[in-house]
């Protein structure tokens, strides 16, 4: 084999036949063709012509040069030119394979791999022994394991069980071990190959230096990851509200297009978002993480979504989770009289979205608690006792957020001896209403914008009844974060250390204001423990931190491996992820504690120049490429057209008829032409005829909004209820059809699901023609806002759609719809969200069989109904459970027999009449 | 069977080609002693069946020819006498030697394809006109009417090709008329041979040579070698484009050369390419035979 750059000849002695291509020429030279020969009847008149014009033909030139490159292409492609085929390694010495198998190797590991194994197989065949240094610390140690001269088949066995660690790299070391190696000492100078990360090193030195020292054992090759392929650093920065803020790092300036995602224990997606950045993009890509306060306690993890390494993964602890809130009650209060006591309201407004503990207040200090809810119920509010109060003010100074509530007991006793109240308090309550006042009772005043309830809709229904009222004057650094029309205080509140007093000056029963029984009340609760801080630390007295389970290479949680050690609990807060605690999650079953390797990972930094004469390859295997085919091919055709122009050049083709030969040609060029795109031909008429295929199936169909995230879920939402209708009823769907508005026929379609969040853009005027043409011929459009509770009431855009639309008042869905009772009994029709209010067109109007031509809400419905490839579902429902699903479900049956069917099943409201009719 | 198949269609494209020409009537003045009885009148005295007038009686009559009713109205005896109705014979000779067998284009007829279809929309015509045709070299005699056509028919489909390029020397009867299809390339001195030998017998002829177009313009080029359909030999051509003047020069001499032997002997000559209509050349015989009357 001899090679020419990346070029190298398999059979080299055929290239000598490159010789004979002189004589070639000559000899073609020397013997021209064959004239053409030709039966000619009046060949006496031209015999007496033919001896004047006797020469000596010669080949033609064009003839010769196709022989001539015949003749090469045949040499060539007998020598087997091959192009990147391997190269012999240089040198006489052992292949020294160093690999980083560090946290960074985790995205690329097969690729790796896949390389290694190459390069010994090579190193086998030449009888070269092999030393393998890998540069991550191994398990439990400081150091990456000592290097060793091995055997290919050793190297194999150890190149099969090598695995990127979830920590960094310890290069210095390794390659320093791999010097002091004392076999290299007797040994000829072999080659290196560096697998690295791509990675420029923390403080183990750079890898250029590396590099430098390694010159001795060989030329130096250094294996690189593509840039995009690098390593990325995941990093989660700030927690507001309902969004995660997350920050991805990458190595050099690249474009970045990285997928994060949160998940859930089960490994369910709850939610995603796109991190981007482009050329030249100065830090790193934030994206965020919309998760609502029901999702967010659920997050076990945030990672990549694709590349992932123990870089690229973090987890999440109870310090991210909104913390267990608990409600301060005396034992033996209200348990005989619940609807009495402030705590059952309490409770009913906490449960959808925190863990509310309930007992009395020392033994709700002794564990995790981010709220503690101290309702007044009359007779003691639980913190009078001094030793207690004392403790709840170092709980609320160490950042805890004591929320209290009016009452009897407190307006009796007002400001005295209480240092736990946001302002001073005149004693006694004041009466807004009732049957000895004169004055209405009061209503509330719109919230504050700087507040922590700046937004909520205020009800029109809420009055205060009484309140307790704040020393106007000694207010101090106290907020009030809401108040009533006449601008006196409802919920005040002040800072304390890090932590907050936060004091509603109204009971939390309905005795003194009807705000408990509101679902303002809600709102505003679910806005104070969003104030909640994360998690506290660990106790420094608490017992060692145990592995429970760790990351691997891969950013895969498993059991933590035997070298994992505890950590002390005093020290967990500066503990770093390396090889004795690899990151993972700590501490007992019930307090998990987080140890995340990018928390201490500095910003990954692609490889600093490199010096002279190192080689740098790439990952993606070298394809091979034979020309060997290629180059017979050519032969094989130029001998089929040698072949015709000699005929031709002795008539033996039909050039008599030269007027033919074009056409002949062309028409075996026509067929082939037809032969190929005839299959295109094909489907590019089914994909025309869009109306043949789709008016002989029944599908569902959904508005194509130019969001492709959007428009993914439509799809797929559409796809698991087409599945569940199938399976469960008597219809039978096609596949759901995406359709433009504007554009698409409508007429074929039961049924639009139209996505129609606050961001999407209208449709054209002519598109909204074209569907209330559609609505108007008995068509059925799902508007879905996506926009859970919030949407109860129809926004602004939807009323606007409204008028466009010509479409009659909307009514939100009578108890005896028949879309509760199409195909199973349904009450509500949850979707992702629950509980928001669904509208239909309202009854009375006969039209169309009475089905309605629109049906608008805000549940989400097309996630709830989404399943993924494996048919599991795609998006964790809220509240959440199984029961609810199954209920969108069904809300989606009813709704595909509801268009289907008509108003046939409104006849079931006459069945007891029936029913009693026949009996009799 | 096939060869029935073939020989009924070419008969039925020898009569469509002849069907637009009017028939063919053939002056028979001299040739007494050749015609037999025919249906076209003569326009003169003769045996015949028609009425065609009445004469004094003249000594030397036959008793039978006197009318009895005519001599009975007047005080002269007449005799009766009929129009001369006579039918011409008419020999006919294509070339069915290998050199026929040649066209340069598959969309033009090859040449003795053209020389049989001439050769029957010919007799067709002819026997229309209700001349009597026959075949030289064929052994039975000159027949009138559709059974001679189909005869000649199935004798054309049926002879094999022969090595004569010229009519072989048989004796045919005074004055008859001989028509004579064919490429007539062979030397001059043959063709005049056989002419003068016809002339000789009181035979008048006519010559029709039928060419391929290749044959007349030579429209090849580059180096060739041309082989002879009939044992001439061969002649490799270096570059055909440039004798192509000489050629189209010997072809003219060639083609003068028979003109003057038809002249010489009375003859006619005409000249047909198979890129051509059939009729063109058809109309040209039909003038030919015309203008012997």
């Amino acid at each position: 084999m001899i090679s020419l750059g990346p070029l190298s000849f398999a059979v080299p002695l055929a290239l000598a036949g490159l010789l004979a291509l002189p004589a070639l020429w000559w000899l073609l030279r020397a013997i021209p063709p064959r004239p053409r020969q030709l039966r000619f009847p009046p060949l006496r008149l031209l015999a007496g012509l033919a001896s004047s014009e006797q020469s000596v033909e010669r080949t033609p030139p064009w003839l010769l040069v196709l022989r001539l490159v015949l003749a090469t292409a045949l040499i060539l492609g007998v020598a087997q030119p091959l192009w990147n085929a391997g190269k012999p390694l240089p040198g006489s010495g052992p292949l020294v394979l160093i690999v980083d198998d560090g946290w960074a190797a985790g995205a690329d590991w097969p690729a790796r791999q896949t390389v290694m194994a190459d390069l010994v197989d090579r190193a086998d065949r030449e009888g070269r022994r092999i030393i393998l240094v890998s540069t991550a610390p191994a398990p439990g140690l400081a150091e990456p394991p000592p290097p060793r001269l091995l055997t290919a088949s050793e190297a194999r066995d150890r190149i099969a069980a090598l695995a990127p660690h979830p920590w960094e790299t310890r290069r210095d070391v390794a390659i320093a071990a791999l010097r002091a190696l004392p076999a290299l000492e007797s040994m000829p100078p072999g080659t290196v190959v560096w697998l690295s990360d791509g990675l420029r090193g923390g403080e183990d030195g750079t890898v250029a230096g590396l590099v430098r020292s390694l010159r001795a054992l060989g030329p130096v090759r250094l294996v690189l990851p593509d840039p995009g392929a690098a390593a990325k650093v995941l990093r989660v920065s700030a927690v507001s509200g309902e969004t995660l803020k997350v920050n991805v790092a990458q190595a050099g300036a690249g474009t970045l297009d990285a997928v994060v995602q949160a998940v859930d224990e089960n490994g369910r997606i709850v939610a995603r978002a796109l991190a981007v950045s482009s050329d030249g993009d100065a830090g790193s890509p934030a994206a965020e993480l919309i998760l609502p306060a029901e999702l967010r306690n659920r997050v076990a993890r945030v990672e990549l979504a694709s590349g992932r390494t123990a870089g690229s993964v973090v987890l999440l602890d109870a310090r991210w989770q909104r913390r267990p809130v608990g409600i301060a009650a005396s034992p033996g209060i209200g348990a005989e009289l619940p609807l009495l006591s402030p705590s059952y309201y309490l409770e009913r407004a906490l449960e959808a979205g925190s863990e509310v503990r309930r007992g009395e207040v020392a033994a709700l200090l002794d564990r995790d608690l981010s709220i503690l809810i101290v309702p007044d119920d009359g007779i003691t509010d639980g913190i009078s006792d001094p030793g207690l109060h004392r403790r709840i003010d170092q709980w609320v100074r160490d950042g805890g957020i004591l929320l209290r509530f009016a009452g009897p007991g407190l307006a009796m006793r007002g400001n005295r001896d209480d240092e736990l109240l946001p302002v001073p308090l005149r004693a006694g309550e004041r009466i807004h209403g009732g049957a000895m006042a004169w004055r209405e009772p009061a209503r509330l005043a719109p919230f504050p914008a700087a507040g922590p309830f700046a937004g909520l809709n205020l009800p029109p229904d809420v009055a205060i009844f009484r309140q307790v009222l704040a020393e106007p004057a000694l207010a101090g650094p106290a907020s009030v974060w809401a108040e009533l029309d006449d601008g006196t205080p409802l919920v005040t509140s002040r800072g304390h250390a890090q932590g907050r007093l936060v004091l509603f000056h109204v009971s939390a029963d309905p005795d003194w204001s009807s705000l408990p029984l509101s679902g303002l009340f809600v709102e505003m609760l679910d806005r104070i423990i969003d104030l909640g801080r994360g998690g506290t630390g660990v106790a420094g007295d608490g017992p060692p931190l145990a592995p429970i389970r760790t990351l691997d290479g891969f950013g895969d949680l498993g059991p933590a491996p035997p070298s994992a050690r505890a950590i002390p609990a005093s020290l967990f807060a500066e503990s770093a992820a390396g090889s004795q605690h690899p990151p993972g999650l700590y501490g007992s079953r019930d307090r998990r504690q987080a140890l995340n390797l990018p928390d201490t990972l500095p910003d990954p930094k692609a490889i600093e120049a490199l010096p002279r004469g190192v080689e740098v390859a790439g990952y993606a295997p070298v394809p091979e490429i034979d020309f060997r085919p290629w180059l017979l091919g050519l032969a094989l055709t130029l001998i089929v057209i040698d072949l015709a122009a000699s005929l031709a050049l002795r008539g033996l083709l039909p050039v008599g008829r030269r007027s033919r030969m074009p056409r002949t040609a062309g028409s075996v060029v026509l067929v082939f032409a037809v032969a190929t795109a005839a299959p295109a031909w094909a489907q590019q008429a089914i994909a025309d005829g869009t109306a043949v295929p789709e008016a002989l199936v029944t599908s569902l169909a959904y508005v194509d909004t130019g969001n492709a995230e959007r428009d993914a879920i439509s799809r797929r939402g559409l796809a698991g209820l087409t599945a569940i209708v199938n399976r469960r009823t008597a219809v039978e769907l096609g596949e759901p059809v995406r359709i433009d508005l504007a554009t698409d026929e409508l007429i074929f379609y039961p049924f639009i699901y139209w996505p129609l969040s606050a961001d999407a853009t209208m449709p054209s005027d002519a598109a909204l023609r074209r569907l209330r043409a559609y609505m108007a011929s008995g068509g059925t459009v799902l508007v879905d806002t996506g926009a859970g509770r919030r949407g109860d009431t129809p926004a602004a855009d939807l009323r606007h759609l409204a008028r466009a639309l010509d479409l009659p008042p909307l009514a939100p869905v009578p108890e005896d719809h028949v879309l509760g009772r199409a195909y199973y009994l349904l009450s509500a029709f949850p979707g992702r969200f629950a509980g928001g209010q669904v509208w239909v067109e309202r009854s009375g109007d006969r039209l169309h069989d009475g089905v309605s031509g629109i049906v608008a809400g805000g549940n989400d419905w097309a996630s709830a109904w989404a399943l993924d490839a494996n048919l599991r579902p795609m998006f964790a429902v809220v509240p959440g459970g199984e029961r609810q699903r199954e209920m969108a479900y069904r809300f989606g049956v009813n709704l595909v027999m509801y268009v289907l069917t008509g108003n046939y099943k409104a006849d079931q409201v006459h069945l007891p009449a029936i029913l009693e009719r026949l009996g009799r | 069977m096939s060869t029935h198949r073939l020989s009924s269609d070419i008969f039925h494209r020898a009569e469509a080609a002849g069907a637009e020409l009017p028939p063919l009537l053939v002056a028979a003045e001299r040739v007494a002693a050749t015609v037999s009885q025919g249906v076209h009148g003569r326009r003169r005295v003769g045996p015949g069946e028609t009425f065609w007038q009445y004469r004094r009686y003249q000594h030397g009559d036959p008793m039978q020819r006197i009318d009895w009713r005519m001599s009975a109205r007047s005080r002269h005896v007449f005799v009766r006498q009929t129009e001369w109705e006579a039918a011409q014979s008419v020999w006919l000779w294509r070339d069915a030697s290998p050199s026929m067998d040649y066209c340069s284009r598959a969309c033009w007829p090859r040449k003795s394809d053209r020389a049989n279809l001439l050769l029957l929309a010919l007799a067709s015509l002819l026997a229309r006109g209700g001349e009597h045709v026959a075949l030289v070299g064929d052994d039975r005699g000159p027949a009138p009417g559709r059974t001679a056509l189909k005869r000649l028919t199935a004798v054309l489909m049926r002879r094999a090709q022969s090595m004569d390029s010229v009519p072989p020397p048989v004796a045919l009867p005074r004055f008859a008329s001989l028509v004579i299809i064919g490429d007539l390339l062979t030397p001059l001195d043959q063709v005049a041979a056989m002419v003068g030998r016809f002339v000789a017998q009181g035979v008048r002829g006519h010559l029709l040579q039928v060419l391929d177009p290749a044959e007349e313009t030579l429209p090849f080029s580059g180096r060739v070698r041309f082989v002879g359909t009939e044992g001439e030999g061969e002649a490799v051509i270096g570059r055909v484009e440039r004798v192509r003047p000489a050629y189209a020069a010997a072809m003219a001499a060639h083609r003068a050369g028979l003109n003057r032997i038809a002249r010489a002997g009375g003859w006619t000559f005409a000249q047909h390419h198979t890129s051509r209509p059939a009729q063109s050349a058809l109309l040209a015989l039909y003038l030919a035979l015309s203008a012997q009357s």
